[in-house]
């Protein structure tokens, strides 16, 4: 194949990294990361709070992982990953989505609050 | 924030303590015994045949996808012994503890085998069978066979080829360990939340499953990378995508299922880790945790690795029927469509394995009807097979007879998933053993096909065939024995038996466990008539020897010689046609002969993937046993590894055109099997550049 036996460092993909790069990227999302494990910890928000919170702060460090990290771009030597990681976008609705929707009924026909737990059912 | 653990813990040895080796289990003295003796046998034979350095040279060190593909075989059919012999153990505890006064012996109470080790075995059985059996099998038939099949050299990343093996051998090598070091998880091979928790289960079981899993199934992502990537990018000129072979495109769609699955297993089994290392509560039944998160996570990845499973299978059968049919394949174009249908949907239908939690039935609804889709496209590919046979001029060679088995197969597997796949259906047989029937059909499918791949397969690499007359003896006892077992499965599973039982505690049962057990004893046979096989056609090979072992194979990995030499193809083939032997024999150019050789340039060997896989064993050891420094230290050894790599300069070697005209006139000198000489040092000619 071309570009098998030729100077790694002038390959389009290796071009594209860059030491800083490397290391803003690894702080940027370590720190993110950090920070989303910090909050949880602290267990003084109300549970609607963490979800977007977390969530927000994955996004953010999955954003600063694909750009600053891999240097995800439209350019052409990186615009095949770009598409693919896009690719992988449906995957993550349906199970995501279809996770949420399959505890939201779960929990409403298996976490029985306590009162309807006192009403009469047809077993009684 | 460590989790309290109970029982010992010193720094030297973590948990590690003598009475942690289990040598007062009878079972287990004798299987210690039985791999001593083997073990030292091979040692033995290696050295007194001096073939240490050839071993070492040729096979441990290779980056060479055929031999990394045979290996990945060779530890798959090994494994499938292992997972055997745990099977024929549960079949004979469940005939042995049959109702209430059944004796018991060796310190059970009813049977041999007391729950506790029971409960280990059909663990070990499960996640050895689909993780450490038929993922390795297939993945060597992928590593053998795509890059032939698309005309390229070797795979596109040929160095992470050989971690992506040794990664999963070291996986497999925790599994083995487990049984003569602590135990194994008795949590089901699907790790039956909560009881893999750290206070259900404080031995180290859970740990060594855990850590096996993960291990491998980084090798695994790793290779699904590597195939779509070589898939992608090395097809030689003129293979187009509506020229490639039925076998790649089934490896395509199933390693994007696998790149996109195994990342949902390592985030669960890491939560899961957390939880009893850290004492985190993802899974815990209090302190915030979800018990049904982890299941849901378990099955978002085991549904999409079923069908990991049974698309290169697929494959392998669209291979095998239309060469011995004499006739191209039935709908090529439907094929391919149906093959990425079965993945897409493989995504949307995770839950019917836990229909019975109780998520409501608009949810249930929605699922049931998700999986009863996948039996449209499934259909589609069962009539292609059928239509390619109709009015074929079909030869009952051994890979014929697996195929057709293995399309009878799919079809009792099929139906009753469609069964099990209606919600009112599974509330009355989920978690029976008529579940368990259901999916050993689908993966005896998996084995029929692969079995199917070895004989089809075997002189590509070897240059002889396997014995036709003892590969039907093995193919029919084989056979019979899956049929009687699985008949008999069935109907106890109608009789109400339930799965994992360590005690079957219903009389009634008693003829049909006999009869299995009758089954599984054919499947005993059938493994002496495979060893006489390999030795009777090893002991004729001079006989087979054939240039063309299928004279009516179509593809274009039966265009380079037979054996194949360890550069594949003199020159690279230009692709005309969508079988391209079948047009070039058409055409009378199957047997053309290039005018001239360039060099070919080809990776060199190296020692890295081995060392990085035997860390990377003794860091799951390590972690197993909570040895902290261990862990540490194979870590870093394994980071100091990545960075000797990164800036090994080595960049392979040139075959000379000479040699190569040597080795295609005399092809034992170019096979997989031959000892080749120290080529590192051929520099780059001048015309490559
Ligand atoms: C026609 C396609 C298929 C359908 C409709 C189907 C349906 C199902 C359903 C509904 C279950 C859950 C049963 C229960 O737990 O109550 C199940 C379990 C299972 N299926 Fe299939 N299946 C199909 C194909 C396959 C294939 C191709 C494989 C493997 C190669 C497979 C392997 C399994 C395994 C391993 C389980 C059980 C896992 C466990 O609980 O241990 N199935 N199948
Ligand atoms: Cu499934």
């Amino acid at each position: 194949m071309a570009g098998a036996h030729s100077d790694p460092l002038t390959h389009p993909e290796v071009a594209q990294g860059g030491v800083l790069r490397y290391i803003a990227g690894f702080i940027s999302t370590t720190a993110l990361m950090g920070a989303a494990l910090v909050v949880t910890l602290r267990h003084d928000q109300p549970y609607e709070t963490y979800l977007g919170l977390v969530g927000g702060l994955a996004l953010l460090a999955l954003v600063s992982q694909a750009v600053l990290y891999y240097g995800l771009d439209i350019s052409r030597s990186q615009i095949w990953k770009s598409v693919a990681l896009m690719l992988t976008m449906p995957l993550f609705i349906i199970t995501v989505g279809l996770t949420v929707w399959m505890f939201q009924s779960l929990d409403q026909r298996t976490m029985l609050m306590p009162q309807t737990m006192e009403q009469p059912t047809l077993l009684q | 924030m460590q989790a309290q653990l109970p029982g010992p813990w010193s720094p030297l040895l973590g948990r590690l303590t003598l009475d942690q080796i289990p040598y007062q289990v009878p079972i287990l003295q004798w299987t210690f015994a039985g791999v001593v003796v083997i073990g030292l046998a091979v040692v033995f034979c290696v050295l007194y045949f001096r073939k240490a350095g050839y071993l070492w040279r040729e096979w441990l060190t290779t980056v060479d996808h055929k031999k990394i593909g045979v290996m990945y075989i060779v530890v798959g059919l090994v494994m499938l012994f292992r997972g055997f012999v745990d099977g024929l153990m549960m079949r004979t505890q469940q005939v042995l503890a049959n109702g209430p006064n059944a004796p018991g012996i060796m310190g059970a109470q009813h049977g041999f085998l007391p729950p506790y080790h029971f409960d280990q075995v059909y663990s070990a059985h499960g996640t050895i069978m689909i993780l450490f059996a038929a993922t390795p099998i297939l993945t060597g038939f992928q590593n053998i066979v795509v890059p032939l099949q698309i005309g390229a050299r070797d795979m596109a990343f040929p160095y992470m080829n050989a971690l992506s093996l040794w990664l999963t051998t070291a996986g497999a090598a925790l599994v083995m360990l487990s049984l003569f070091v602590g135990d194994f998880s008795a949590a089901g091979w699907v790790g039956l939340i909560p009881l893999t928790e750290l206070p259900f289960s404080p031995g180290t079981g859970v740990d060594y499953w855990m850590w096996a899993i993960q291990i491998s199934s980084v090798g695994t992502t790793l290779n699904a990378i590597n195939m779509i990537t070589t898939i992608v990018e090395m097809r030689a000129p003129g293979m187009s995508w509506f020229r490639l072979p039925v076998f790649s495109w089934t490896t395509l769609s199933s390693n994007i299922i696998a790149l996109t699955a195994f990342p949902v297993l390592g985030v669960a089994l890491a939560l899961l880790g957390a939880d009893r290392y850290l004492g985190a509560h993802f899974f815990t039944a209090g302190n915030g945790g979800n018990l049904m998160l982890y299941t849901n996570l378990f099955w978002i990845w085991g549904h999409p690795e079923v069908y990991f499973l049974i698309l290169p299978v697929f494959g392998i059968l669209s291979e095998v029927v239309p060469t011995f049919s004499e006739k191209p394949l039935f709908g090529y174009v439907t094929m391919v469509a149906a093959t990425f249908a079965i993945a897409g949907i493989s995504w949307l239908v995770w839950l019917h394995h836990f229909f019975t939690m109780g998520a409501g039935p608009d949810i249930n609804g929605f699922f049931s009807v998700a999986t009863m889709l996948v039996g449209i496209p499934t259909g589609v590919k069962v009539f292609n097979w059928a239509f390619t046979l109709y009015r074929g001029r079909i030869h009952f060679s051994v890979p014929m007879l697996w195929a057709l088995f293995g399309l009878f197969l799919l079809l009792a597997g099929g139906l009753t998933g469609m069964m099990l796949a209606l919600p009112a259906i599974n509330y009355t047989v989920h978690d029976s053993v008529f579940l368990v029937a259901h999916f050993h059909c689908m993966v005896l499918l998996v084995v029929a096909a692969a079995f199917a791949g070895v004989t089809y397969w075997f002189p590509k690499l070897f240059g002889f065939k396997l014995d036709e007359g003892w590969g039907k003896a093995f193919f029919w006892v084989f056979t019979l024995g899956t049929v009687i077992t699985f008949a008999a499965m069935f109907a106890l599973g109608f009789e109400g038996e339930t799965r994992r039982l360590d005690w079957t505690f219903d009389p009634a049962w008693k003829p049909m466990l006999i009869v299995e057990e009758f089954g599984i004893m054919l499947y005993v046979v059938s493994i002496v008539c495979f060893v006489i096989m390999l030795a009777v056609s090893i002991r004729d090979r001079a006989k087979t020897r054939l240039a063309q072992p299928w004279p009516t194979a179509r593809t274009l990995e039966w265009l380079t010689h037979t054996p194949v030499p360890f550069y594949n193809f003199a020159v690279t083939p230009q692709v005309n046609m969508r079988d391209e032997l079948a047009w070039r024999r058409e055409h009378g150019l199957d047997q053309a002969k290039p005018d001239r050789y360039e060099a070919i340039h080809m990776p060199s060997n190296s020692a890295l993937p081995v060392i990085i896989g035997a860390l990377a064993g003794v860091w799951g050891f390590a972690m197993i046993w909570r040895i902290w420094w261990l862990a540490g230290l194979s870590l870093a050894g394994i980071i100091v590894c990545v960075i000797i790599r990164s800036f090994d300069k080595n960049e392979g070697y040139y075959l000379q055109p000479e040699e190569i005209e040597a080795m295609e006139t005399n092809l034992a000198i170019g096979a997989i099997i031959a000892e080749q000489p120290d080529r590192s040092h051929s520099s780059i000619p001048a015309e490559a550049h």
